[in-house]
């Protein structure tokens, strides 16, 4: 965040700079220029000085600010490429005139010159200058000579085209990486207003869709108007020479058409901006609903949602419509105007000319011209149509950004420890809806063990907030030491505080990803390869962060620790103290191990998987697990596994796919097999058929039990009951050999070859002793075995990978741990099995102390979107240890134990209470009184007040409270548990909490 | 031993005698095959009821703690069904049941085997049938133990 907090400072230099050279202060900015109202609204925003964060007002101007250099390179490639494509469309006339028809030897001459090169300067500089006489050449030569020259000219003004266009691009497409750069920084610093009333779905459509028709434009924003001007001007001022009147009328006609159009088009934009909003609503409508889908569904509010859905997508259908058809329109009557110019030619031209006071060369030479005229002029009118367009999704997109939704940028303060007297003085906070806190003043000596006891409302969580400083006070203010919190820089203290609110939020990843997102604040050094000079020399010029990604950002000495590993420990000690140690041990068994990335644990699973056959058979157990052997059946494994004998790592290879795998039927067909399967695959269709017929789709019993779900049952119908036609048409005309073959040539086999891989998908998962349908026999199972050879050098010779095998002396890195650990199937048939392999398994681990390198593991666990493969205590958990990895100087809890269970969270507070207090302080806000007393200090929240901290000896009277305000001697809360612990024995109000937890009981 | 043997087994318990096949072949397909060593407990008494067994193969001795040791209440040889009262009622079990000899049985499991009560009527009909018939005997027994 904090790469890309500078990079947008720098980004924003420039325009800082200009903001500098102006009155600073908001009042007289406002009465320098309209245009400066920005500033004077964001006067402490330097950034935004006049332009919501580096984003100017104008497009053009941000534009031309970013790219100046390469605009005005590109228009200079631009003009250079103009005389010679000029002389590529001369070219073709001397062609036809000099050397086909000969008008250059017309004189009789054998020979012409060819290759004249003239110098062309002002009469009064001397006139035409001969710099090379040319060649003597004869018909021949010269048609060569030219069409060479013809050639040459087509190929130079290529690679221009070329040149011009990839430039353009990477001009457009360097601006739009900027832009987007810049946008998602600029949501970084949104205000917690803006916050609120922000979609997320809605600011991600703003960055991936709206600004990209932006970026395409940026590279014909200057280049395209010049060169387009340029040519229509030329070709208007020869019709303006030829003949004035005629050259007036043809600009009135275009002036018409300048003036017109674009206030036919200025109804369009209105349009256009309503459908932008329209369509960024739905975006964000539909982001709704997917966050929200769980709700969606509990209510039963599906149809309301379509419903809705419909309605907007109606409203969307009828801009679109009217946008559609104002357009044709406008093409239509610029179409008309364009054509209406050689009308009045041909008219008011021919008028003159019979008049004879234009000539009939002239009027020629007028139409010629004109003819050139609306090619340009009409690319222009498009130009300017993107132009207002773009201009229209920048401002729409600029609304989004304006400075008084955003933050300041994070400037430099102190770093000073919060240690010492803490004291909010007349801290208030007004929410849209009335006050939350109001003039609250207090002092508390850090460090100290705090605890907040709300009183229903949200005041208590709301100065918890404030402490966090995760809302900043509307007034009053929050002193450490006689500092204005304020003071200290934004960076130091989101590294000295830490927080944890009642949803935790995580990101997709694994779990140390997420213990550990508090820590990346270390930018790494910049790489010094030759081959990242690129890519950062890239990113300087758009403004993007420098600092080298994916890279190692961890600070691990805010961990206090010095590595990785040491780091893991840490994590693993946390979860353990807090009691998730067992979960993410059973993480870790479902883990897979990378044996680069743990080489110890991968050579001891080995030796451990040895160990465990063994300890089985020493028990007896031997037969409870069915090994993996590369040279047999394993009979409690399905056909699909036994027949790759490894884990698939392709979805190609993975459950039905199998069977459409190119390679693999390959095999099955030279084996044999497929027939089989084919055959399996039809008994099995038609069994599940038999009985699972007459169950509602979608009931449970077909998810668990059946091999087809139940919208396939009528497609496996059709397919048996194809066959059964097929095979009957084929008795009909006879079973003999010749006519079997010629049957199957011509594709009237028992089955379609898509209804064989369809069969051929369904015995894949097949088990016989699960099963039981009796399908598999011994012949089968070696013939499987054979073929599993065979597909693993097909596999290996088609060097597709995707499949890690089975090897007893290797890790599968793609198996869980656990499956790696047994190296087999567990027995399901015989009773308890999996109990006694688990107990066995276990024992192992503990003697061999493999546990912590398995938990290890379990921290690489996914934690899904949003941390949705956890439950709620685990994210709780993940988001307390992410806060206690960072050592803060303050932790403020607010509600981040509750969803981690009484227990736990009671074992949780005993553990923090215990860590904090001497170095650090802890701020806990409780939603009762229930364990109030093991805090040192205790506030309590009433209405918009807080009052405290508590004497503890005496009971909390509002009064005395309300009195003691900010007047408590510092050291007044370290004194007071001791007081609390001797007073509480015989304090009325002592046992008042275990008796209402009782009443609660009762 | 496949599908269709037990099946057959399925078929000589008076619960399922009038069932449809094909409902008793999905009662066969949705329960498993699992195999009991000598002395290897099906359940004891107390646990909770998570399934019925179909001795298919093998006996089984239904037992309950006495103060001198167990006392057998009963053997069950091939095609018993045990343990389906417990998960009709979802009370725990009201006695211990091990294998006499090695045993293999179908193991009915109680939320599938309630699933297709509720789903297919004719099963849920043949067990409220069967119940009937058991209850009439129990009244016959309790008229003939108070008539002597």
């Amino acid at each position: 965040m904090s790469g890309g907090a500078g990079a947008a400072e720098r980004t924003g230099g420039g325009m800082a700079r200009e903001a500098g050279d102006r009155p600073a202060d908001g009042r007289s900015g406002e009465q320098v220029a309209g245009r400066e109202a920005v500033p004077a609204r964001a006067g402490n925003d330097r950034e935004a000085g006049d332009a919501s964060g580096g984003l100017d007002r104008s497009l053009f101007r941000y534009i031309w600010r970013h790219s100046k250099r390469d605009q005005i390179l590109i228009c200079g490639v631009v003009l250079a490429s103009l005389p010679l494509y000029f002389a590529s469309l001369d070219l073709p006339r001397r062609i036809v005139n000099e050397a086909i028809q000969g008008h250059a030897f017309e004189k009789g001459n054998e020979t012409a010159k060819f290759l004249i090169l003239r110098l062309q300067v002002p009469d009064w500089f001397g006139g035409e200058r001969l710099l090379f006489s040319g060649f003597d050449v004869d018909r021949f030569e010269l048609l060569f000579g030219l069409s060479s020259m013809f050639l040459l000219l087509v190929l130079i003004n290529g690679a221009f085209k070329y040149w011009i266009n990839v430039a353009k691009g990477a001009l457009g497409e360097r601006m739009l990486r900027r832009l987007r750069f810049q946008l998602f920084s600029l949501i970084m610093r949104f205000s917690p207003d803006a916050l609120r009333h922000t979609k997320a779905s809605e600011v991600a459509t703003i960055i991936r869709d709206e600004v990209e028709p932006i970026g395409g434009f940026i590279g014909d924003a200057y280049i395209l108007p010049a060169f387009l001007g340029t040519q229509a001007a030329t070709a208007m001022a020869f019709i303006l020479i030829q003949n004035v009147w005629l050259g007036l009328l043809a600009a009135g006609v275009v002036g018409v058409q300048f003036v017109v159009i674009p206030r036919l088009r200025r109804e369009l934009l209105r349009l256009g901006r309503q459908r932008q909003l329209a369509s960024r609503r739905l975006a964000g409508r539909v982001g709704e609903v997917v966050d929200g889908i769980a709700a969606v569904h509990s209510n039963g509010a599906e149809a309301w949602e379509r419903a809705e859905i419909g309605h907007r997508l109606g409203g969307l259908f009828d801009l679109r419509l009217r946008i559609y058809r104002r357009k044709f329109m406008v093409k239509f009557l610029n179409n008309l105007l364009a054509q209406m110019t050689p009308f009045l030619f041909y008219c008011i031209g021919g008028y003159f000319a019979l008049k004879g006071q234009l000539s009939i060369g002239q009027l020629v030479a007028v139409i010629a011209a004109y003819r050139d005229l609306p090619p340009p002029l009409k690319e222009l009118i498009d130009w300017d149509q993107q132009r207002l367009d773009v201009q229209v999704k920048y401002e729409q997109v600029l609304q989004q950004f304006l400075p008084d939704r955003l933050l300041g940028l994070d400037a430099p303060g102190r770093d000073d420890s919060l240690c010492g007297r803490l004291a909010a003085e007349g801290v208030g906070v007004q929410e849209p809806h009335g006050p939350v806190l109001s003039n609250v003043s207090l002092s508390l000596p850090l460090p100290a063990i705090v605890a907040i006891v709300s009183d229903g409302g949200p005041a208590a969580s709301t100065f918890a907030r404030v402490l966090a400083r995760r809302v900043v006070p509307t007034s009053g203010r929050v002193t450490l030491e006689g500092h204005d919190l304020a003071d200290w820089a934004g960076a130091a203290l989101t590294r000295r505080i830490a927080f944890a609110g009642v949803d935790p939020i995580l990101f997709p990843g694994s779990l140390r990803d997420n213990i550990v997102y508090g820590l990346n604040r270390r930018p790494p050094a910049s790489g010094t390869h030759s081959a990242d000079a690129k890519l950062l020399a890239e990113a300087h010029r758009t403004g993007n962060p420098v600092e080298p990604f994916p890279a190692d950002w961890i600070d691990y000495a805010q961990a206090g620790v010095a590595d990785a590993r040491e780091l893991d420990a840490l994590i693993l000690d946390w979860l353990t103290r807090i009691g998730m140690g067992e979960e993410v041990y059973r993480f870790g068994l479902l883990g897979q191990v990378d044996p680069e990335r743990h080489p110890d644990l991968a050579a001891r699973l080995i030796e451990a998987r040895i160990a465990f056959r063994e300890r089985l058979a020493a028990e007896g157990h031997a037969h409870l697990v069915e090994p993996f052997d590369p040279a047999r059946y394993n009979r409690q494994a399905t056909v699909a596994e036994n027949l790759l004998f490894g884990v698939p790592t392709t979805t190609a290879l993975t459950g039905r796919a199998l069977a459409e795998h190119a390679v693999v039927r390959l095999v099955l067909d030279r084996t044999g097999l497929a027939d089989d399967l084919v055959t399996m695959g039809e008994r099995i269709a038609a069994t599940m058929l038999e009985i699972f017929r007459g169950l509602p789709s979608g009931h449970p019993l077909f998810e668990q039990f059946s091999f087809l779900s139940a919208d396939e049952l009528p497609e496996f119908e059709a397919i048996l009951a194809r066959r059964t036609a097929t095979e009957a048409s084929a008795e009909r005309h006879g079973g003999g050999m010749l006519n079997r073959i010629r049957r199957r040539w011509i594709g009237l086999g028992r089955y379609g070859s898509a209804d064989a891989t369809r069969l051929i998908a369904l015995p894949l998962a097949y088990i016989e002793p699960r099963h039981r349908l009796g399908l598999i026999d011994d012949a089968f199972r070696d013939r499987l075995v054979e073929a599993r050879g065979q597909l693993r050098t097909a596999l290996d010779e088609a060097g597709l990978g995707g499949v890690d095998f089975y090897d007893p002396d290797q890790v599968c890195a793609a198996a869980p741990l656990r499956d790696n650990l047994l190296f087999g199937r567990i027995n399901q048939s015989v009773a308890d099995a999996v109990e006694t392999v688990t107990a066995t398994g276990t024992a192992l681990v503990q003697e061999m102390r493999l546990a912590p390198a398995i938990t290890r593991v379990g921290l690489d666990h996914q934690v899904g979107p949003e941390g949705r493969f956890l439950s709620g205590g685990q994210r709780a958990v993940v988001s307390l240890v992410r806060a206690l990895i960072r050592r803060p100087d303050l932790l403020v809890l607010d509600g981040a134990l509750s969803p981690m269970g009484e227990n736990r969270a009671r074992t949780v507070l005993g553990l923090l209470l215990e860590r904090f207090g001497r170095e650090n302080s802890l701020v806990a806000v409780l939603p009762n009184d229930r364990v109030a007393d093991r805090f040192e200090v205790v506030l309590r929240a009433a209405g918009t007040q807080i009052h405290g901290p508590d004497a503890k000896a005496a009971p909390p009277a509002p009064a005395a409270g309300e009195a003691s305000g900010g007047e408590v001697p510092a050291g007044a809360g370290v004194a007071a548990p001791a007081a609390a612990v001797s007073g509480r024995a015989d304090n009325e109000t002592g046992p008042e909490p275990a008796r209402v937890e009782q009443d609660v009981r009762a | 031993m496949t599908l269709e043997t037990e099946v057959q087994s399925l078929r000589q318990v008076p619960m399922f005698r009038e069932v449809d096949p094909a409902r008793l072949k999905l009662l066969a397909f949705t329960s498993e095959r699992v195999h009991f060593a000598d002395g290897q407990r099906f359940f004891d008494r107390g646990d909770a009821a998570d399934a019925a067994y179909l001795i298919l193969e093998g006996e089984a001795a239904v037992t309950l703690d006495g103060p001198q040791g167990p006392i057998r209440l009963a053997l069950l040889g091939a095609n018993a069904l045990v343990g389906e009262m417990g998960i009709l009622a979802d009370q725990p079990r009201s006695a211990t049941v091990t294998a006499a000899v090695p045993t293999t049985a179908l193991r009915i499991d109680r939320r599938v085997f309630l699933e297709l009560l509720s789903q297919f009527p004719q099963i849920a009909i043949a067990v409220m049938r069967e119940l009937a018939h058991r209850l009439e005997m129990t009244n016959q027994q309790l008229a003939q133990t108070r008539a002597s």
